[in-house]
């Protein structure tokens, strides 16, 4: 008996044995402590692996919206032909000083003071140092209920105010001491001359301001008075007339006190001083108004960086002679009126005398003028213009050949050409066989404009910054834009506007829009869903309700639609390809049936485009409406079929119905796929440029994802940008898309349940 | 009870018929020949045919004009395997340097996709509150829905800078196949992270409760009992995963560069076979010209390796599968 004598033969040493055994199998306490307290830190070091590694997941999904977003929206640095504001204002120009009645239209402001004297109907524009020297012969017209005072010019509440300025340059400047120190001089005494003769000086600290920061780079002491004696040279100042009276002053002051070179001031208006200038035959310029671009891009030809300081305001004032007793407040309407369309008084105000309307007013090129213009018709664009003007400022702005081609292409008008004549538009117009351009219908508003926004306004982004350091490095980024591009308006962006909506593709990205990628993509998904969606759920009901699962064919095609899920996308672009653009090319061109045109002949339609998505989205529909008919209870089937309803009754009166709700979420999967799909369109479209909206299944096409493709290959980075605003579009797109499933999902999975 | 025994049998309304069931003039309905429902069932059976039609339609043209591609005297099956160079110009057709751009990408993709993606699994399944979970869920999925051009995007003007910024611009070239291989591996991370907690998640929970009553961490009982039960869930993700990445188009189109180029160094550009089709298919091409022919038999390899991933996927699943009731 072995068993017997192991507890007597193993007294205490066998025992302490077993202790020993049982100390290696179960550790000391301590031990345990230490291993739990290990293991506890394992998981707790794996817990926090496993949270920073999905939190890093979300991280990225917020940075891929972010920095598309952040692209979207931001300063640019604009340059542009001819400035759509430029192009507003001259029209109205031209529409004031063709009113009826304009007697006078002179550079210089006395004439038109003496006019306006002399005629009791007569009205006109001037600066206000001449109104105040003629104070008894005019009265001054209050605009909105405010007249022209000092305090209301000041407080910048009389609405036709403009600024007073002088240019000059840097390098005229550091060239000619003397022109420093007279600039220097006139904002020493401005304040002083201009109350004195009645003009509106800028703030005083603001003049202090400007003194000592030129009195700076010029590296003379800002404290310190100039002393004309020290200086000699001549300086030629040049422009408006309106600030004329203001430097003549100055100058005689600064004579004498010993200036000893010669100062020669002309009045010649801001726009003729800043030519002069530019074309370095002035050392100074009287402004009355801000440089334009365009007159900033003619200095920077002659190396010219204008500078400028403000050294006074001045009211526009709309006179009319002392004897009118009728007319003392205007709004902004009624000045429009008395400046354009209107011919007596009474079309201004009823009540007014029918007399003519007598005009007196300064030239196209004076401050005066810009003032009037963009106070009263400010803010209007190129489409609030008529279409008659927009013609005459398209073909005023582009070559005559140009002209010819665009109108070639579509006619301005029905019934004559405006850019070529009378005999060429009978020739082929009027032939049996007329062109397209002669057949379509004349031009719209809209197209005019874009027209010229294309053609004369011409926008190039010449630099664009992201949304981030638009934000917090403005300042920096406004400074190195003026530096880089002198010439350019830099302001902030939204690249996703709605015009960017309902434009066209075209080549310029500050022009481009989606509306065309938009409009092609609607099409192309529709066109997928009808197919796609039939015939999908029409296999699975086979599949789960009349395949038999025993037999082999019915097994694989079971197996066959989940490979076909996992082929990628490309593939189905080459089986479109060759299937719909090639074989069927006479059935996806339209040809068979006798539509299309001879550009979409080649079968690379919006219908190849839709069918092969109906494909690429056939297995994704079949498996969730396979899903959807699963979850039907088999008991509703018993039912119908126990009273007596057919197969296809049970189906269709039972069965569908009850899984319609998750057959729907699975279509709208689908087309949330199929909006986004990209690859397979590249390969049957091949479009690379379409600019007109699809017409029908026929129509060659672009689509949202492939115009992103497309804009993402450009090298230019404004090309990136409109391609970041289509992203949001499209992400818009889906996300409503995706919300609508979630809700046909709650709503349908709370009625079965 | 009596009406119930009187009822018409097949719905024939009205009491005043009943007990005339077995009477001569009623027709014998379940011998009707129904034509309808003989064609619904046609029809139904039809559509499920087009997926049948579908893919014997992709080998069919993949292997016919493959092989037009390569009864082109200038092309043997033998330079298209071995040549390291693709100029159709200079009568190179080696499918090399565009293989190894794709698995150079399907590699990176993975490196940042697996660990991210299981990870994230494993958090969703076995440490996020119901809450949590029903938050971040869905937030994944819709990262998995965003379009492949958008990534595309993203890996250009994002990714690509940061390379660039970090890295110097000396070393990372504009396209490059790092910045392509991120972020495809950006793109299927929830694809990995969704299927794999699915599978975690129906691991039951007797599984875990026993192996906290042994006294096993969250950590122990998530990778040492969870996670072999549901390897085979896990393995079958991986694989789809990985054809998901060989097969990705836009984003290689977009970020990796145009022109096939044999380098090891992920910060040049390389094309990918994806990308060459879309390159190549992206510009109006005679339908006889060989560049053309071309990206057919690269399609075919692109669909036979993703068949193959996806074949595996579907046998792993359906052998390793454990049930559990």
């Amino acid at each position: 008996m072995s068993d017997r004598p192991l507890p007597t033969e193993t007294p205490p040493e066998p025992a302490a044995e077993q202790g020993d055994r049982f100390a290696a199998l179960y550790p000391s306490e301590e031990g345990i402590r230490a291993q739990v307290a290990r293991r506890q830190r394992v998981a707790t070091g794996w817990r926090v692996a496993f949270l920073a590694a999905t939190s890093l997941a979300v991280v990225i999904l917020s940075t891929l919206l972010l920095s598309i977003i952040n692209q979207s929206f931001g300063l640019v640095a604009e340059q542009t032909d001819i400035p759509e504001a430029q192009l507003v204002a001259d029209h109205y120009k031209s529409q004031v000083l063709g009113a009826t009645n304009v007697l006078l239209a002179t550079e210089d402001d006395a004439d038109i003071a003496a006019g306006i004297a002399a005629d009791a109907n007569g009205i006109g524009l001037l600066g206000y140092a001449v109104y105040a020297d003629n104070g008894a012969a005019l009265q001054a017209l209050s605009v909105d209920g405010v007249a022209p005072t000092a305090e209301t010019v000041a407080t910048g509440t009389y609405p036709l105010t403009r600024p007073l300025l002088l240019y000059s340059s840097a390098a005229i400047l550091s060239d000619k001491p003397q022109v420093a120190a007279f600039l220097l001089y006139t904002l020493q005494h401005a304040e002083e001359v201009m109350s004195e003769l009645g003009a509106f000086p800028a703030d005083a600290t603001a003049l202090a301001e400007q003194a000592a920061a030129l009195a700076t780079t010029l590296g003379l002491d800002p404290a310190a008075p100039i002393d004309p004696a020290a200086y000699e040279g001549d300086i030629v100042i040049s422009g408006s007339s309106t600030l004329n009276p203001v430097t003549r002053e100055i100058a005689r002051r600064f004579r004498g006190e010993g200036f000893q070179g010669a100062i020669k001031i002309s009045s010649v208006g801001t726009v003729a001083g800043f030519e002069a200038f530019c074309a370095e035959s002035a050392d100074l310029v009287d402004a009355s108004r801000p440089i334009t671009t365009v007159e900033t891009a003619a200095c920077a030809a002659n190396n010219l960086t204008p500078l400028s300081v403000q050294v006074g305001l001045d009211p526009v004032v709309v006179a009319v002679n002392s004897a009118n007793t009728f007319a003392a407040d205007v709004n902004g309407e009624q000045l429009a009126a008395l400046f354009t369309t209107a011919t007596n008084w009474s079309e201004v105000v009823a009540g007014w005398p029918a007399d003519a309307i007598h005009r007196f007013l300064p030239t196209t090129d004076s401050g005066t003028m810009d003032v009037f213009v963009n106070t009263v018709f400010g803010g209007r664009t190129l489409a609030d213009l008529p279409y008659d003007a927009l013609v005459q400022i398209f073909k005023a702005n582009v070559t005559a050949g140009r002209c010819r081609a665009i109108e070639a292409e579509q006619r301005f008008y029905a019934d004559s050409f405006v850019c070529d004549t009378e005999e060429a538009f009978t020739a082929r117009c009027q032939s049996d066989a007329a062109p397209t351009g002669c057949v379509l219908e004349p031009r719209d508003k809209g197209s005019l404009v874009a027209l010229i926004q294309a053609d004369v306004v011409n926008p190039v982004v010449q630099q664009a910054w992201f949304l981030a350091e638009s934000l917090f490095r403005r300042e920096e980024i406004m400074a190195e834009a003026r530096q880089a591009y002198p010439t350019a308006d830099v302001h902030f962006r939204r690249w996703l506007t709605l015009d960017f909506l309902t434009r066209p593709q075209s080549s310029q990205p500050e022009l481009a829009g989606v509306r065309t990628a938009i409009l092609g993509s609607l099409w192309v998904v529709a066109i997928g869903i009808l197919v796609g969606f039939p015939v999908g759920v029409g296999a699975a009901i086979y599949l789960e309700e009349y395949a038999d699962k025993r037999r082999r064919f019915n097994r694989f095609i079971q197996t066959n639609i989940n490979n076909l899920a996992g082929v990628p996308s490309i593939i189905y672009g080459l089986l479109g390809l060759t299937v719909f653009v090639r074989v069927l090319e006479p059935i996806t061109s339209g040809a068979v049936f006798g539509v299309g045109d001879a550009t979409t002949a080649n079968g690379r339609t919006i219908l190849s485009a839709g069918l092969t998505l109906a494909l690429l989205i056939l297995p994704v529909i079949i498996i969730s409406a396979q899903e959807a008919i699963k979850a039907v209870p088999s008991s509703l089937r018993e039912a119908s079929l126990g009273l007596g309803a057919t197969k296809w009754q049970t189906i269709w009166n039972h069965v569908v119905p009850n899984a319609i709700g998750g057959i729907m979420t699975g279509v709208i999967l689908a087309m949330s796929r199929i909006i986004g799909e990209t690859a397979p369109l590249v390969v049957v479209g091949a479009s690379t440029f379409i600019t007109t909206d699809p017409t029908g299944p026929f129509s060659k096409f672009t689509t949202l994802p492939t115009q992103i493709f497309q804009w993402t290959s450009r090298p230019q980075q404004t090309f990136l940008l409109i391609a970041g605003a289509a992203i949001i579009v499209l992400l818009v797109l889906l996300f409503i898309l995706n919300a609508f499933a979630i809700y046909l999902r709650n709503r349908y999975a709370r009625r079965i349940g | 009870m009596e009406n119930l025994t009187v009822l018409p049998p097949r719905g024939e309304a009205g009491s005043s018929r009943a007990g005339t069931v077995n009477a001569p003039d009623v027709p014998d309905l379940s011998r009707r020949h129904r034509i309808g429902e003989r064609t619904i069932e046609s029809g139904l059976f039809i559509a499920a045919a087009v997926s049948i039609l579908t893919t014997i339609g992709i080998v069919a043209i993949l292997l016919e004009e493959a092989l037009r591609f390569f009864a082109d005297e200038r092309v043997t099956v033998v330079n298209f395997l071995t040549d390291t160079t693709w100029q159709p110009q200079a009568n190179h057709f080696g499918i090399l340097p565009l293989l190894n751009a794709t698995l150079m990408i399907t590699a990176i993709a993975l490196l940042v996709a697996i660990p991210l993606g299981l990870a994230s699994a494993v958090f969703l399944s076995e440490y996020a509150s119901p809450r949590v979970r029903g938050l971040l869920k869905p937030a994944l999925e819709m990262l998995a829905g965003v379009p492949t051009v958008v990534y595309g995007y993203f890996a250009l003007t994002f990714v690509t800078a940061i390379l660039r910024a970090v890295l110097g611009k000396d070393i990372v070239q504009i396209y490059n196949v790092a910045s392509a291989g991120l972020v495809v591996g950006v793109l299927i991370t929830p694809l990995i992270a969704s299927l794999s907690e699915d599978a975690l998640h129906a691991v039951p929970n007797s599984l875990r409760e026993a192996a906290y009553g042994v006294g096993a961490t969250r950590f122990e009982t998530a990778v040492k009992v969870v996670l072999p039960a549901a390897l085979s869930g896990v393995a079958a993700a991986l694989v789809v995963a990985i054809s998901r990445a060989f097969g990705e188009t836009m984003v290689v189109a977009i970020a990796a560069g145009a022109g096939p180029k044999l380098t090891w160094n992920p910060f040049e550009s390389a094309e990918t076979m994806t990308g060459y089709m879309v390159r190549i298919s992206g510009g109006d091409l005679s339908y006889e010209s060989l560049d053309y022919k071309s990206i057919y038999a690269i399609g075919l390899v692109v669909f036979a390796v993703t068949l193959l991933l996806n074949i595996i996927s579907q046998r792993i699943v359906a052998r390793f599968r454990e049930v559990y009731e």
